[in-house]
């Protein structure tokens, strides 16, 4: 990889020590996929936030890395393990929340924007056709690059960090056009409404595994697009989508592609296959988190009713969203907890609940694994009449 | 014996081997507080401080990268990772620890145990040695020549080979490939036909650097000299039958036999 006299002394070492490891990082990932340079970019977002993924470990190179480095491009955060106002209403001991405190305060003297988000596109961070960017939620990204025209590869956490400090990445992957062509054609049958794109997205990761689709059949709705994107990555590390006539970069052919048909059967499979029990003791809706017009159909669909069974229920957004909708928030607080910041996945629900039931495929996929959940999988509606 | 390798965290380290076979996934595959491996790696209880640590390629979470990190808070890194392809999640773990890292290495030469030195992109197998030779495979109609090497050669004896010799100082091997096919077939009209790309081999201590070469003969009779016993012309679908040196099979993939 060529670097640049600038980027060479970086890695030698002579702008400090934080600024020499995030070079280390960005060559060797460079050097394993064949880039030829780091490239600027103009934003970067972070995973490895919480306490329970990163664990001591990542707090370890966090240290070190804030010693004497700071970020040099806008950046945000993914969610952490707790809403910071309510972790104990959440069951998080203090010991857990001293420890992931003392993470966001590290992220905050590197520079970081701490506004813990996995759909930072819908606040501060929202890059803009042909951004060359860095970031680390695969939901995330995977909208970047899908919806907004952005580009971006599948990082990792350190390896954002990385590039958020140097403020470029190495160019390869999806920075290159030859890589943002279709390998298959996706047909969504027209009866799948667009509440159901989470698990369309489910459906096509379990099918075709990591892959770049073109769809047909779905329309330019944020909130469904958002959900599509996330169950994708979840299931089959799809990072790139094309959506007919709503993804800035086209294809310029479709020749030779395989078409592959989501129907019914498959959205049925997919909730089948998710769905482990069906009584839940968390009702967790808002993964990715929820945006400023889910906030506003929820509230009215809940508007007047009153909640009849005592399940806990999560509506998880970010912070952002939170600060816009206080009408909505003091309807939504009658069922059950507003939590900013945090959400189902990365918070220690496991030890608290043992049953979680969501309307998100991404949901239903980590649950299991990182949280011991048995899981339902089931419509916003579904959900809400269980409470009900 | 030297091996040039891509550095991926350059950074010196010496110890054992520590060698796996399968892909490792650092998340669940050691423990952190005890260095040792666990049941997953399928070396459970072997610590790995301070050892090289050799398997094929990372796999598994994301998280692996920060796991890496928790080994250097306990004091239980590795010396140094050497991977036959490096991915995202041990290489950054690796950088972020700064743990000496290489790859692109050919793990089939490195046994459990050996001694070795990372230094940057060097690879120093410091008690293995490399033996340069070259193996001719002579072809005549659709059938290759099988040589059968006497009690007085230094090695391999009375195994089926090709035409082979050792390479001497400043010779180059299709120098030393023609010679030797003259000097142990008595054939000197053999018209050179392809060459392989280098091959290794480990035997004991010694690592054979092969270099393969194909040659067509005519009718010229074979006349053997004292380091064969006998010879035979066979197809290929006959070499099963036959008790060849190691690599046998391995020269002719590369010559696309």
């Amino acid at each position: 990889m060529q670097l640049t006299p600038e980027e060479a002394e970086m890695l030698a070492g002579k702008q400090g020590n934080g600024k020499k490891k995030a070079m280390e990082l960005l060559v060797a990932l460079g050097e394993i996929y064949g880039a030829d340079r780091l490239i600027p970019i103009t934003s970067a977002h972070l995973s490895g936030v919480s306490y329970k993924t990163i664990g001591e470990g990542g707090i370890e190179f966090l240290e070190e890395m804030a010693k004497d480095s700071k970020v040099s491009v806008p950046t945000t955060l993914n969610p952490m393990g707790m809403d910071t106002m309510r972790w104990q209403e959440m069951g998080i001991t203090e010991h857990f929340a001293a420890r992931q405190m003392h993470i966001i305060r590290l992220y905050e003297k590197m520079g970081v924007e701490i506004n813990c988000t996995c759909t930072p596109y819908l606040l501060t961070n929202r890059p803009r056709v042909g951004d060359h960017i860095a970031w680390a939620e695969s939901s995330a990204l995977s909208f970047a690059n899908s919806v907004l025209g952005a580009r971006t590869n599948r990082e990792g956490g350190p390896g954002a960090l990385a590039a958020a400090i140097i403020g470029r990445t190495p160019n390869y992957g999806l920075h290159l056009d030859e890589n943002r062509r279709p390998t298959h054609i996706v047909e969504v049958d027209a009866d799948i409404m667009k509440e159901e794109w989470s698990l369309v997205g489910h459906a096509v990761g379990r099918k075709l595994g990591s892959c770049v689709p073109f769809f047909r059949g779905l329309g330019n709705d944020v909130n469904g697009l958002k959900s599509l994107a996330a169950a994708m990555a979840a299931s089959g590390s799809v990072a790139f989508f094309m959506v007919d006539k709503v993804t800035p970069d086209q294809p310029k052919t479709l020749e030779g592609l395989e078409t592959v048909r989501i129907a019914r059967k498959d959205i049925e499979e997919s909730v089948q296959r998710l769905t482990s029990s069906k009584t839940p003791d968390l009702i967790a809706i808002g993964c990715p988190h929820l945006s400023e017009n889910e906030m506003k159909q929820l509230a009215s669909f809940l508007d007047g009713k009153t909640k009849k069974k005592d399940i806990e229920v999560w509506f998880c957004t970010s912070k952002g969203i939170y600060l816009r909708c206080p009408k909505e928030r003091a309807v939504l607080e009658k069922f059950g907890k507003v939590l900013c910041d945090t959400c189902m996945v990365v918070a220690p629900i496991e030890g608290v609940h043992k049953v979680t039931a969501s309307n998100s495929a991404k949901a239903c996929s980590y649950l299991p694994g990182l949280c011991s959940q048995k899981v339902f999988c089931g419509s916003q509606r579904e959900l809400l009449e269980m409470i009900l | 014996m030297r091996f040039k390798c891509r550095a991926i965290m350059k950074g010196k380290g010496i110890g054992r081997l520590l060698l796996l076979n399968e892909p490792f996934s650092f998340l669940g595959g050691v423990d952190t507080k005890t260095g040792e491996l666990t049941v997953a790696s399928g070396r459970q209880g072997e610590p790995i401080d301070g050892r090289i640590f050799v398997f094929p390629c990372g796999k598994g979470s994301t998280v692996g990268s920060y796991t890496i990190m928790d080994l250097k808070k306990h004091g239980h890194l590795p010396a140094a990772i050497i991977n036959a392809s490096a991915e995202t999640i041990v290489a950054t773990g690796a950088v972020m620890a700064g743990v000496p890292m290489i790859d692109k290495v050919d793990l089939s030469l490195l046994r459990d145990g050996d001694c070795a030195l990372v230094d940057g992109d060097v690879l120093d197998m410091m008690d293995l040695d490399e033996r340069k030779v070259v193996t001719c495979i002579l072809r005549r109609k659709d059938k290759i020549l099988l040589l059968k090497r006497s009690q007085k050669v230094g090695t391999n004896k009375g195994r089926w080979a090709g035409v082979s010799g050792f390479i001497e100082r400043g010779e180059r091997p299709e120098e030393t490939a023609l010679k030797e096919v003259a000097e142990e077939t008595g054939i000197t009209t053999a018209r050179l036909e392809a060459m392989g790309a280098p091959l290794r081999v480990r035997e004991g201590t010694n690592v054979w650097t092969i270099h393969p070469f194909l040659f067509e003969v005519g009718d010229e009779k074979v006349v053997l000299d004292w380091e064969h016993t006998e010879c035979k012309w066979i197809a290929l679908d006959e070499l099963p039958g036959y008790d060849a040196v190691p690599g046998f099979r391995l020269v002719l993939d590369s010559l696309h036999l």
